[in-house]
């Protein structure tokens, strides 16, 4: 992993075509809320389909807290558009099939020479896409467990939010 | 910048002061092409007629290409909450994707749903009946004219709130 991706300094800005084929910008996808990024290997991982089902259900909390999910992976738009469907994610999948952030990243999973997908990694951010927490889920513990990452959501809120003290 | 704009089916008269006022404007037809009146939007600011409805501006495009709208306006009496289920699972159904280019809840008030606009990615109307706010007040499925509505990309979710009374998806709690 690149190691500028540590806290405290920016997730760089992608530009990918979402499960729609739309060129997104994520800056525009976190829209001012906090924003959960993970990169993930592909459709046909265990481990990534075992921790998606964990952030569809956390989606029906996030949904009411003004917060945001993007998923990143080499699966080309179609794949990913029926990959989410599958999920029932309500949330933006972009869409890199060639690989362009995979090296400045350092996201290219080298053991897979099959694949060559991004390794797993999620991200907490600030709305500016300053990196509250980073979490390499190479192996499957590494990856957050939504405790955490409604901790990190949490801290994030808190610190964006004037009026987390509820105004007098 | 405010994330909305005023927006309405003008269905009397479309005066010159009503014109020269909006950002953009287009002939409404029905299927039938029988003219049924004028879609337009106004800057946010002061109310340009009764039946305006707060709509998220980035709906609007003076570029846009002819669409066909479904249109959904609740009438005050019998407006749900923004915060009922149903709303909230029609909103869940836009996150979900489908044949659609662009979607507006409209807003008359701090508390209720007063409508959407969902403008169709085809020439085929009947795409149109998947409107998901269609199963909580009926829709009205027009034509509009080129000058109107934008193409958007799917709004980012899965947030469903309204930001300090906004239109969804427009998103900020800055006024």
């Amino acid at each position: 992993m690149n190691p500028d991706l540590v806290p405290g300094k920016q997730l760089t800005d992608v530009e990918l075509p979402d499960h729609d084929g739309h060129l997104r910008r994520l800056s525009d996808l976190s829209a001012g809320d906090p924003l959960i990024v993970n990169f993930y290997r592909g459709w046909w991982c265990p481990k990534e389909q075992a921790f998606f089902r964990r952030l569809v259900a956390l989606q029906d909390e996030a949904e009411v807290a003004y917060t945001r999910f993007v998923s990143v992976s080499i699966d080309p738009p179609e794949v990913a558009a029926a990959f989410r469907a599958g999920l029932d994610a309500r949330w933006i999948f972009l869409s890199d099939p060639d690989r362009r952030y995979q090296t400045p990243l350092g996201l290219l999973e080298t053991t897979d020479t099959v694949h060559r997908p991004y390794v797993p990694a999620a991200f907490t951010l600030y709305p500016d896409l300053r990196i509250h927490a980073v979490y390499n889920g190479y192996w499957f513990w590494g990856r957050p467990t939504n405790e955490q990452l409604r901790t990190d959501l949490r801290e994030i809120t808190r610190a964006i939010r004037p009026d987390w003290e509820v105004p007098a | 910048m405010t994330g909305w704009c005023w927006f309405a089916l003008v269905e009397g008269a479309f005066d010159d002061r009503l014109a020269s006022t909006a950002v953009a404007s287009a002939p409404a037809t029905g299927a039938d092409d029988a003219r049924v009146g004028t879609f337009a939007a106004w800057p946010a600011g002061r109310k340009p007629v009764e039946s305006a409805l707060r709509m998220d501006e980035r709906l609007v495009d003076p570029d846009g290409r002819a669409a066909w709208v479904s249109l959904v306006v609740v009438p005050r009496r019998i407006a749900p909450l923004f915060d009922d289920v149903a709303v909230s699972q029609a909103l869940r159904q836009v996150l979900r994707g489908g044949q659609r280019v662009a979607v507006s809840t409209l807003v008359r008030d701090a508390t209720t749903f007063a409508g959407s606009v969902t403008v169709g990615h085809t020439d085929d109307p009947r795409w149109q009946c998947d409107d998901p706010f269609a199963r909580l007040h009926p829709a009205r499925i027009l034509r509009a004219g080129p000058g109107m509505f934008a193409a958007r990309p799917a709004p980012a979710g899965p947030a469903i709130q309204r930001y300090t009374g906004k239109p969804w998806p427009a998103a900020g709690f800055l006024p």
